[in-house]
């Protein structure tokens, strides 16, 4: 019960709302003027659209806690992260629609096998890396990720697809002011649970006491035994799966093609970044944070056109763009990110 | 005098200062020269009509290399200034009629004042951050002019109508320049006036600008910032104003690249602006080798050269395996790219394939030289 009063005030206290320049708080004053606005003129579809960003935002989150889990800690910026993510949506679809298998199945076998595929590019490529500039590590993976894009074109083909989720995924559930989907739900908790146990793992354990120890000296956790390039892989094996998770809740939610891949990576790499590098806790913060600014930003600004008055405002497709104003501003800022440790991958 | 050794002779030719001068001025028109006749050979690829699209990105290959290869800043939202040149020409020809060449100047001007912005305000970041926050702003550019502004830019669908200007024409698919002078010129030499040789003036023209500028002591500085930014720093180079000054001249170049394809493709499309563009040169690039001022020429003729080549095969025989069906196989050419530049970034990173092939080059210069000596 304290974690959960702690939480919010750890987030005000990590910002440091006292050390904000004149331009960021008055940036800040006008987006809760703004929220406001909206949340007066239209509140039905400013809450539903909370909801609907809320699970986005999660599903952004496991994306971008797979994705920080290896920049934070192997200092390896993994651009075939977006790969991954993509086999575990066409995983689920071929071993759903294909096989014919369960989708529970798929929950489980899809991103073990996507978490084997990232051992394998780690274990062959990625290790004789370690140490150099990320920007060559940024390069190698952008190569393995071309050639993962272009094996599922030639799998699975080019067209979108979608696959049959159970009945019991399908209907949706009434809260107060309308529906959520079922599935969405359902992405919200299991996403929960992944980061819970991530928590755990990397904070609770001996094993990411360990890990941790590995990165702050590697040479000395060498020294009292502890084996970090088998522990390296471990990570690099729970980071892809946790790809090949999120891959597979998408999937089921909106179905999978060939853009996803390339699209979620880039809202991943600006999440973390938004969060802050080394920072488990920011990236599931800021995944958050755009998840729900892409859903509330284009109620946010229809609601000021009609509130001005001045149609022009009203600007269609924002939500395509709001993360990268998002990373903009924050960087603009904050130039280590919400929660990030200065000085890394700077 | 005449009693030098056949290896002093040899060695005199070789490391004769004017061929070390003459060296990439010589590549770049032989490269002007050559693309076309060379892939329009039967042996080769037997399809001449590429070669335009290879000179152009080619010469944008260059510009983003200025900036990645020379001062070391990896920009992964480059197709934004290439997207300027293509849209600035296409709207001034298409709503205005405004001249090409006017067009194209401006396109240069207001690609270069929009890389100086967003270099003034991105660039004290670190290198990673760099390359998210020009990705940032190139998506947003790409949403600006998705979301039509003005009804200037045509959305979606792009410019279509209009964007040929008059002193081109179209024959049987093939662009020719219409100018009365030049055609009599072309016809005493026996060539026809094709778009091809109009591109590759531009190309060698600014090839031979970017060439002057890499070996000028501006070039050299940018060097010097790549391989020790802090020595830089220490000795009093204002290293944030070379990073904008580059970005800045970077993206003049690839407005210039922007503008010639903007005639090649018949006008403007969305995908100019787009991420996999930006992807796209970065891979050739990186592919063909950094640090070199050819690497990216070669990345990009290896890129277009391996689609190509791999697309018109149908069935492929091989010695002791057999013929086997291998055209749905090479359709999907780009897994086999991604596949050598993983293998380009693991083995060499900074080389690249020219950097291969100069350092075998090398050793077999090397190999020769110690037979002349030996006798």
């Amino acid at each position: 019960m304290r974690a959960i009063t702690e939480a919010p005030m750890a987030v005000i206290r990590e910002l440091n709302l006292g050390s904000w320049s004149m331009p960021a708080k008055a940036l800040a004053v006008i987006v809760v003027v703004l929220l406001s606005a909206t949340l007066a003129v239209s509140p039905d579809l400013f809450i539903q659209n909370l909801i609907g960003g809320v699970a986005y935002g999660m599903v952004l989150a496991i994306i971008a806690l797979g994705l920080a889990l290896i920049l934070g800690l192997l200092g390896v910026v993994n651009f075939a992260h977006g790969g991954l993510f993509m086999l575990g949506a066409y995983g689920a679809y071929e071993v759903v629609a294909l096989q014919g298998f369960s989708f529970w199945m798929a929950l489980l076998v899809v991103p073990v096998a996507v978490g084997a595929l990232g051992v394998t590019m780690e274990v062959t490529i990625l290790r004789r890396l370690y140490g150099g500039t990320p920007i060559i590590g940024l390069l190698a993976t952008f190569g393995v990720f071309v050639m993962i894009e272009e094996a599922t074109r030639a799998k699975w083909g080019g067209t979108p697809l979608t696959f049959e989720i159970p009945a019991s995924l399908q209907g949706s559930v009434p809260i107060g002011v309308g529906q959520i989907a079922t599935i969405r739900l359902a992405t919200v908790f299991v996403a929960t649970l992944v980061i819970v146990g991530t928590y755990l793992l990397m904070y609770r354990t001996d094993f990411g006491l360990t890990i941790r120890a590995g990165l702050q000296d590697r040479e000395m956790a060498e020294f009292i035994g502890i084996d970090i390039p088998t522990r390296f892989t471990v990570v690099f094996f729970l980071g892809s799966a946790i790809a090949g998770l999120a891959g597979v809740l998408r999937g089921a939610e909106t179905g999978m093609d060939l853009s996803m891949g390339f699209e979620f990576v880039l809202l991943a790499f600006v999440i973390v970044i938004v969060g802050g590098v080394g920072s488990i806790f920011g990236s599931v913060v800021s995944g958050l944070l755009i998840g729900i600014s892409v859903f509330v930003a284009p109620v946010a600004v229809r609601s000021l056109a009609t509130v001005t008055g001045v149609d022009a405002l009203d600007v269609a497709g924002i939500g395509g763009v709001v993360p990268y104003i998002v990373m903009l501003v924050v960087l603009l800022i904050r130039p280590r990110g919400l929660f990030g440790e200065e000085g890394l991958l700077e | 005098m005449s009693y030098l050794s056949r290896f002093e002779r040899m060695n005199g030719i070789v490391n004769a200062e004017w061929i070390r001068t003459l060296r990439a001025p010589v590549g770049i028109v032989l490269v002007a020269l050559l693309t076309r006749p060379v892939l329009g050979n039967e042996f080769v690829l037997g399809s001449p009509h590429i070669a335009t699209t290879i000179l152009i990105w080619m010469l944008f290959a260059a510009s983003f290399n200025l900036l990645f290869g020379y001062v070391g800043l990896l920009s992964f939202g480059h197709a934004m200034f290439l997207g300027t040149g293509v849209y600035v020409t296409a709207i001034g020809l298409s709503e205005f009629g405004l001249p090409f060449s006017l067009m194209t100047l401006l396109a240069v001007v207001v690609s270069s004042a929009l890389a100086y912005v967003i270099g003034r305000i991105i660039v004290r970041y670190g290198e990673i951050y760099f390359a998210m926050l020009t990705l940032a702003f190139a998506m947003g550019v790409h949403f600006v002019v998705n979301a039509n502004p003005y009804d200037l830019t045509g959305g979606s669908d792009g410019i279509r109508s209009g964007t040929t200007p008059e002193w081109i024409s179209s024959f049987r698919g093939r662009r020719l320049i219409d100018v009365g002078w030049v055609d009599g010129l072309f016809a005493s030499v026996g060539l026809e006036p094709s778009y091809y040789w109009f591109v590759a003036l531009v190309f060698a023209a600014t090839m031979l600008l970017l060439w002057q500028i890499v070996r000028s002591p501006f070039g050299r500085t940018l060097v010097a910032i790549r391989d020790n930014e802090e020595l830089a720093r220490a000795m009093g180079i204002s290293v944030d104003r070379y990073k904008v000054w580059t970005l800045t001249m970077s993206a003049g170049f690839s407005a210039v690249a922007g503008a010639l394809l903007m005639i090649n493709n018949y006008g403007a499309s969305l995908r100019n602006f787009g991420p996999q563009t930006s992807a796209e040169v970065l891979l050739m690039t990186i592919f063909g080798g950094v640090h070199f001022f050819f690497g990216p020429v070669v990345g990009a003729f290896s890129w277009f050269g391996i689609r190509e080549y791999l697309q018109t095969f149908e069935v492929l025989s091989l010695p002791l395996v057999g013929a086997f069906e291998a055209g749905t196989v090479l359709s999907y050419w780009r897994f086999f790219f991604g596949f050598a530049f993983v293998l380009v970034i693991v083995l060499a990173p900074s080389r690249g394939l020219w950097g291969l092939v100069r350092g075998y080059a090398a050793d077999a210069i090397a190999a020769v030289r110690r037979r002349f000596a030996d006798e």
